[in-house]
């Protein structure tokens, strides 16, 4: 490069600022490293904690599950002690309101399903012969008499109206009125507890 | 809001009305443009206490909140297909209803009047079925079925419109509640009696336990169908899901529309196991019946009214309702079941002037004859809308009592 003295300290100029670049770079390297090693501390010290959290969160779940689950089958055990009583007493009431059509049907009427059904398309005679023919009056049985619903407790319907009543959720006390209102019938506990089982006193 | 849902005013709706709308109705001068729950508003803003429901069809309040994402929902999904193909709401809706009443099968239609035309095509072929040539119904003088041929023939205070015949044949009635009368109606042509259990249109009268029974017993005598009316009755109107769970019998057939679309047209014929078999292929049908929209309607207003507790409340509101009726000035008696009520009138007042009196004032009934207002308020309201109405009726039958 240069000739002369000049070139020396140019040289140990040089030199000089080498090193102290090389000193900056490596008091740059070594604050980096310490920020880096810091953040990383702190990446640490932070998951850890997450962690610890995370694992607090899960355990407080945990518990609120066990707890909501036990809570869960209890009322699940309550439930289904509900439905089987439900079934059971629906399960009367069915009988009930057979027994009630039974006895509002005089004279043995057939049940529902067996009572004429129109079975056209196949079971259709010829024209010329005349289809179903109507039972002549004179043979039809005689019409039973006609029981007044007045004043007693084994009028038609009563039993009926009071088992439909209890189907749709109508309380004892309401049936009763129903029933001494409509059938003027006084004692109508007979009837209530034959539907209803009897009232617990 | 689309141009098919905006507002123009009472003056130009009465305009509009005026030239080009039938003139089958004398409307009150009100135009209606929002409800919510027992209330409702007019064009002007005015508010309005609804103890009308649209004759007993909104019984779950105005624009019920899930009758209202049923609709919407359905109707993004699908709208109609017809009745060639399944719709499950439709389906559904089927079960619940068989389910919850007489337990045979459904016929779905878009009205009462065609539900009922559903049931007396049942009550004819069973009759005929039974070797039956010229099969007759017979209902009572004061009942109310429809307005198509059929319904109307069963309607005789609508049926002796001369000017609308020939009626359909085969129909006859006998005074109500007149038990004889009925028994000897029924005879071996008998295809059905047909039945409101309490008679709505002619002013809320409940039939007898009696009649009901004499007519149970006539058809089981000689094989003939009970069919009730519920249309006006059911979905919980009387404070049971059907009115003939709180009488003595049990029909073969009942027929039902009104609310149980919650404000969207439906209808429902609905049989027990003796007439379940009877329509087939071909006897009957409908292109918009039991479509999605109305049936998940239907579904949502089962879901709500369908609740002991609410049927419960029905029932005591309705008896808290006619107790404070009855104790004002001007009112005579109180009819009905639940929160179907009619108010029957002291003499000399007239209840069609009261009815718009009422209207003046807020409140929405209505005056099925000149002796008697008629209140189906929503089953849904409480207390405090019942003290509202009386103190509404009560001031306004002061300026009428004499």
């Amino acid at each position: 490069m240069s000739r002369g003295g000049k070139p020396t300290d140019i040289s140990k100029k040089q030199g000089s600022q080498k090193a102290l670049r090389a000193d900056t770079a490596e008091r740059l390297e070594a604050i980096v490293e310490a920020a880096e090693r810091a953040a990383e501390s702190v990446i640490d010290d932070a998951e850890a904690q997450a962690r610890r959290y995370l694992a607090q969160a899960r355990a407080e779940a945990d518990r609120m599950a066990v707890g909501r689950v036990g809570e869960l089958g209890d009322l699940i055990e309550t439930l289904l002690g509900q439905a089987i009583s439900l079934r059971r007493e629906a399960e009367g009431l069915q009988s009930t309101l057979e027994e009630a059509k039974a006895r509002i049907e005089p004279g043995g009427a057939p049940p529902a399903e067996a009572r004429q059904r129109p079975e056209l398309a196949e079971e259709q005679e010829p024209e010329e012969t005349p289809r179903l023919r109507a039972v002549p009056v004179e043979d039809a049985p005689a019409p039973a008499p006609t029981p007044s619903p007045e004043r007693s407790s084994d009028a038609p319907g009563a039993r009926l109206l009071a088992t439909q009543m209890a189907v749709s959720g109508s309380s004892r006390e309401e049936i009763a009125e129903r029933l001494r209102n409509g059938f003027e019938i006084e004692d109508v506990e007979a009837i209530l507890d034959a539907i209803l089982g009897p009232e617990e006193r | 809001m689309t141009d098919a849902t905006r507002e123009i005013g009472f003056e130009q709706a009465r305009a509009l009305e005026e030239r080009y709308l039938m003139r089958t109705y004398k409307r009150a001068p009100v135009d209606f443009v929002r409800g919510e729950g027992a209330l409702l508003w007019d064009a002007d803003g005015k508010r309005y206490l609804d103890f009308l429901t649209g004759i007993s069809v909104c019984s779950v309040g105005h624009c019920h909140p899930d009758v209202v994402q049923a609709v919407h929902e359905q109707s993004q999904r699908l709208m109609h297909v017809s009745n060639l193909f399944y719709t499950e709401p439709m389906v559904r809706l089927a079960e619940r209803l068989a389910e919850s009443s007489l337990g045979g099968r459904v016929f779905f239609s878009n009205s009462g009047t065609e539900a009922n035309e559903c049931a007396i095509k049942i009550a004819r072929k069973h009759a005929h079925g039974r070797g039956i040539a010229e099969p007759e119904i017979v209902s009572f003088e004061s009942d109310f079925h429809g307005r198509s041929y059929g319904a109307l023939a069963a309607t005789p205070a609508l049926a002796a419109n001369e000017a609308l015949g020939p009626m359909l044949p085969g129909f006859r009635a006998v005074p109500r509640n007149d038990a004889s009368a009925l028994r000897e109606a029924v005879g071996e042509s008998t295809a059905a009696v047909l039945i409101e259990p309490i008679q709505g249109e002619s002013g809320v009268f409940p039939i007898t336990d009696e009649a009901l029974l004499a007519a149970r017993q006539a058809c089981d005598e000689v094989g003939a169908l009970l069919i009730f009316d519920e249309i006006q009755t059911g979905i919980g109107r009387t404070g049971s899901l059907w009115a003939y769970e709180q009488t003595p019998v049990r029909p073969d057939v009942l027929t039902s529309a009104k609310a149980l679309g919650g404000g969207y047209p439906i209808g429902a014929c609905i049989t027990g196991p003796a007439a379940a078999e009877v329509l087939e292929p071909g006897d009957h049908g409908s292109t918009f019946a039991g479509g999605p929209v109305a049936t998940a309607a239907a579904i949502a207003v089962l879901d709500i009214v369908d609740d002991p507790v609410l049927l419960r409340h029905v029932r005591e509101l309705g008896a808290y309702l006619c107790e404070k009726l009855e104790a004002l000035d001007g009112v005579a008696t109180t009819r009905g079941r639940g929160l179907m009520v009619g108010v029957g009138l002291e003499e000399g007042i007239d209840a069609a002037a009261v009815g718009s009196d009422l209207l003046e004032r807020g409140l929405v009934v209505n005056a099925p004859r000149a002796d008697t207002l008629r209140l189906l308020p929503p089953l849904v309201i409480d207390s405090d809308h019942v003290d509202l109405a009386v103190s509404l009726i009560e001031e306004s039958l002061l300026g009428f009592s004499s």
